[in-house]
């Protein structure tokens, strides 16, 4: 009957989960591009459970695993006539339609899971739950942006409304299911060969995905507890495809870089930079995106023009403000932080590249001091000293560069006592002679003087 | 008259007093709120606990009562009792009219004990308010349950369907045609193609496929020689996961209440009383327990003379919690709702009830954009600084998310993004600038983090500064009221020795502090945590 099941077939017989979890996409192959809708009318819903199993049966495979595979079609079947059908809906009423997609749908992941459980279906399969899962996430985003109004309402007996559960309804229970899929990975006790824990990165880079658009992070720690308690029979991370290996370790250094844990951060992002694909350049996008940030604050270097050149839209978001701190314009550093806040908000950064503003103040303060030149030697045979007695005032002065009003003295050495403080300029300030006395061997650690 | 007012307690229940006594006249704060359900039993069958119906979805609230094992009275009560007659004396027949109520013979299995007790508690105090306490003849008025029962019946006759929305004055649901339609629709959805709800309700529904096909068994005895055929399968592996299955799915409970489906949607509120108790709801509300709207505008003017007057805030924190429920279980959403949730706010935030305030400006944040009205700008600047005292990064960066390019303009705002970035970038000077010139109740909030970026201010100025700096420029730079109170600080950590006088002037020898400050400032950020943040 359909083209579905030559491709089930051949992945049978070769054990080819990726092939199989083909048959199960709502998106048809760009070689058949009609394979969904002709799939959907090749059958009716009287007849659909029939010709299913017609299907099915010749293949000879066990009993309990044929009637899961025609559960799991027949529920596909059903979810891609929703699908069909919510990509024809009205505007207007998309919200109803994109929740019975959602909802048919998960019908398709329950059935999957029931072949796990029930009907002993083997690892190698386990890209079939990627495909469902990544659809169920899908659907539930469509869903829950869908206009319309929402057709279940939400209560429970809370003392107060819950706004996100509102809006998120479907993508919270699209978490939920995720993390079922996430449970009958890890908790299969089959021998390692044959176990489908190795689809469990995939799974859980799904699972951080949702967590980040729900904007509820702080359940990926549920996740990374869970197979930190499994780690004793699990794979180490390095024996899993290097795809899912990049996306996790990616999601690790996101989760330290919104920790303020830079250097964990650091170590996680840099090990995804080099692991990913020299091709995936959206994904090295990703990773720079948090990767240039963290560097900037651990080791106080700025990205290059080099490395940035392959990504657009990296230029745009770093470049005015590295050029700010390289010259350390500390006006010019404030008006591109105000300039890109609205994109570095959107990215999580804005608070960690406004850190940027010590890198850049340090610079100019250096500026200062290397302006200030060399101490008069009375003997012509000892090396020049640079002057280390600096006024408070010189640095004031250039503090204000570039702004309308001149900064007091007062907040002037407040600022340099955070230098001090954060080891970025070493010395100290003199307050009855108003003077900063800076190190003679490195004032400005790590910069040549 | 007696001033104070409650209700005689009725048997097994413990008549709490509560934390507050009404001294006006013209409101009556009753007390006969369930306190029972924590009190263990020990002497009788029937277990104490009210069994809670399990909660099968959350889109369908159940709206019947939950069944109800009612309670035999209990030897704690006599004491009670007698702690309440001290301060009212009811009398005799009311007290024998109540006792008799709650006769475990004359108890209805259908009648929750809730809605007794508001029935009851209606009855007498219409009988006070009319005043015939004394006269009416007690013996033969119908128990609760009796008027209950009789009003059921009556609000049967009205509509077919009443049964489904009990209520005590037969005026519950407002039952417009659309949630009508709705709870149809809701009925159909969730018994599917009439299944008996022993079938419907698990979705895995591992028994089906356990109980239904006796085929199965056919195959299960035929798989070992499957097995053989196909490639790469485990026996053992495959066993063991048909082990497995016998407790996933098959036996989990699956029981549901043959009742029928509750009619979704917003309860009315019919009670007329002005305060309430606060109580956690474990079922769906009761109409004849939740106030309506008019009535809650009623009880906010009330609370807010009290707060005025008394200053209780454990009363007005506990009154303001059921009036933010009722306002939820009836889905009120208006002017009124941010009124109600802003003035709490306040309340909470003067006491410094960082846990309370943070639900309320959780809602707030929702209510304001819905364009309710209200005071947007105020709690905004709220909800800033209360991030910076939690340090929530991640917060902090969706409220800057939140925010309009006008919204940052506006005077509080701007003061709390102000404080935000002066404290990012360690600029202590301009913070504590910031600080001493906090519009409206945002001090309230910093000083909750004034001392620990005081600590992290004097570890910056001991490690920059030496050898020495004034006193006074600690006083100006840490924004304290006078020279004593910067003193008073240093030496809170053992820093007496840090100061020293200087002709005439006190200084504080910042260049010898060491590490005192250092180790304070991080004992300081350590510890943020707040009841009922989430």
């Amino acid at each position: 009957m359909n083209p579905i099941f030559d491709d089930f077939r051949e992945a049978y017989e070769n054990g080819d989960g990726y092939l199989l979890s083909q048959t199960l996409s709502p998106i048809p192959p760009s070689s058949q591009p009609q394979r969904v809708y002709n799939f959907f009318r090749s059958t009716n819903f009287a007849a659909a459970q029939k010709d299913l199993k017609q299907q099915i049966l010749p293949f000879k495979l066990d009993p309990d695993e044929s009637k899961g595979w025609i559960e799991i079609y027949h529920a596909y079947w059903k979810a891609v006539g929703e699908v069909l059908n919510a990509e024809n809906a009205q505007k207007g009423n998309t919200k109803a339609a994109w929740s019975k997609v959602y909802d048919a749908w998960k019908e398709v992941l329950n059935a999957l899971i029931r072949g796990y459980t029930n009907c002993g279906f083997e690892a190698w399969t386990v890209p079939c739950l990627y495909v469902v899962g990544k659809y169920l996430r899908i659907f539930a985003i469509k869903a829950d942006e869908g206009s319309g109004n929402s057709i279940g309402a939400v209560t429970s007996f809370q003392d107060d409304f819950n706004p996100e559960a509102e809006k998120n309804e479907k993508l919270e229970d699209a978490a939920r299911q995720l993390n079922r899929i996430f449970q009958i990975c890890l908790a299969d006790r089959a021998e390692i060969g044959e176990s489908r824990k190795w689809g469990i990165y995939n799974i859980i880079n799904l699972l951080f995905k949702t967590y980040f658009k729900l904007n509820s992070i702080s359940l990926s720690k549920n996740i990374l507890k869970a197979i930190q308690a499994y780690r004793g029979d699990m794979p180490t991370l390095d024996k899993f495809p290097v795809g899912h290996q990049v996306t996790f370790k990616y999601y690790i250094g996101v989760i330290y870089f919104l920790d303020e844990n830079y250097a964990e951060s650091e170590k996680n992002l840099t090990e995804a930079w080099q692991l990913c694909h020299k091709d995936a350049i959206r994904n090295k996008e990703l990773i720079l995106t948090y990767l240039i940030p963290c560097h900037l604050l651990t080791t106080h270097t700025l990205p290059t023009l080099a490395l940035l050149s392959p990504y657009p839209r990296l230029q745009k978001l770093f470049l005015p403000l590295s050029r700010c701190i390289k010259k350390g314009d500390l006006a010019g550093f404030d008006a591109a932080l105000v300039a890109g806040e609205d994109e570095f908000v959107k990215r999580r950064i804005y608070l960690t590249l406004e850190r940027g503003r010590d890198i850049a103040l340090r610079n100019l303060l250096r500026k200062v001091f290397i302006a200030g030149g060399f101490e008069e030697t009375k003997d012509a045979a000892t090396p020049p000293v640079r002057r280390t007695r600096i006024p408070v005032a010189e640095f004031g002065a250039a503090i204000s560069i570039g702004s309308k009003e001149t900064m007091d003295n007062d907040e002037v050495e407040c600022l340099l006592a955070n230098m001090i403080y954060k080891n970025l300029m070493k010395g100290y300030i003199a307050r009855e002679r108003g003077i900063v006395v800076l190190s003679k061997g490195g004032a400005f650690p790590g910069t040549g003087v | 008259m007696n001033t104070s007012w409650a209700v005689p307690p009725p048997p097994g229940t413990q008549g709490q007093p509560y934390g507050y006594q009404s001294k006006s006249q013209s409101h009556i704060a009753f007390k006969l709120h369930k306190t029972s359900r924590a009190v263990p039993d020990m002497s009788t069958d029937p277990p104490a606990y009210h069994p809670v119906q399990v909660r099968q979805s959350f889109s369908q609230p159940a709206l019947h009562y939950p069944p109800m094992v009612q309670q035999p009275p209990q030897a704690t009560d006599q004491a009670a009792e007698a702690g309440e007659k001290k301060k009212i004396d009811w009398p005799v027949p009311v007290r024998n009219y109540v006792q008799r109520s709650f006769e475990p013979g004359r108890m209805d299995p259908d009648v929750p004990r809730a809605e007794m007790e508001a029935k009851l508690k209606e009855t007498i105090s219409t009988a006070t308010e009319k005043n015939v306490l004394y006269t009416l003849d007690w013996d033969k008025l119908p128990l609760p349950q009796e008027m209950i029962r009789h009003d059921r019946r009556k609000a049967a006759g009205v509509a077919q369907e009443a049964w489904r929305q009990q209520s005590a004055a037969g005026k519950s649901f407002v039952d417009t045609s659309t949630s009508k339609k709705r709870k149809s629709q809701e009925l159909v959805g969730d018994n599917e193609d009439s299944l008996p709800p022993w079938r419907a309700t698990n979705p895995r529904n591992g028994f089906e496929d356990r109980v239904t096909y006796p085929a199965e068994r056919f195959d299960k005895r035929q798989q070992p020689i499957q097995d053989e055929n196909l490639k790469g399968t485990s026996k053992f592996h495959k066993n063991l996961e048909k082990r497995q299955r016998r407790f996933d799915g098959g036996y989990k409970s699956s029981y549901k209440s043959p009742s029928p489906e509750p009619v979704s949607g917003p309860v009315i509120g019919t009670c007329q009383i002005l305060e309430k108790q606060y109580f956690r709801l474990t079922s769906a509300p009761i109409p004849s327990q939740v106030r309506p709207e008019s009535i809650l505008r009623q009880t906010l003017d009330l609370l807010k003379k009290k707060w005025k007057k008394e200053g209780n805030y454990s009363y007005i924190c506990d009154q303001f919690k059921s009036m933010r429920q009722d306002l939820t279980v009836q889905r009120i959403k208006n002017a009124f709702t941010v009124t109600v949730y802003e003035i709490h706010a306040r309340i909470a935030l003067e006491k410094g009830d960082l846990g309370e305030y943070n639900q309320c400006q959780t809602q707030l944040r929702a209510l304001y954009t819905q364009n309710l009205g209200g005071n947007p700008v105020e709690f905004k600047a709220y909800r800033i600084l209360y991030f910076i005292h939690t340090s929530n990064r991640t917060a902090l960066n969706d409220v800057l998310a939140d925010l309009t390019t006008a919204e940052k303009q506006e005077k509080a705002i701007k003061h709390a993004l102000d404080v935000r970035s002066a404290l990012a970038l360690g600029n202590y000077h301009r913070f504590f600038r910031l600080y001493l010139e906090t519009p409206n109740m945002g001090a309230y909030l910093m000083d909750m983090f004034v001392v620990r970026e005081r600590l992290a201010a004097m570890s910056n100025i001991c490690r920059a500064f030496k050898p020495d700096v004034p006193l006074r420029f600690v006083t100006e730079e840490l924004g304290f009221e006078s020279d004593s109170d910067a003193a008073q600080f240093i030496c809170d950590y053992n820093g007496q020795a840090l100061l020293e006088e200087k002709e005439g002037n006190m200084r504080f020898l910042s260049g010898k502090a060491g590490q005192i400050f250092e180790v304070a400032k991080s004992e300081a950020f350590r510890k943020v945590d707040i009841k009922g943040q989430i």
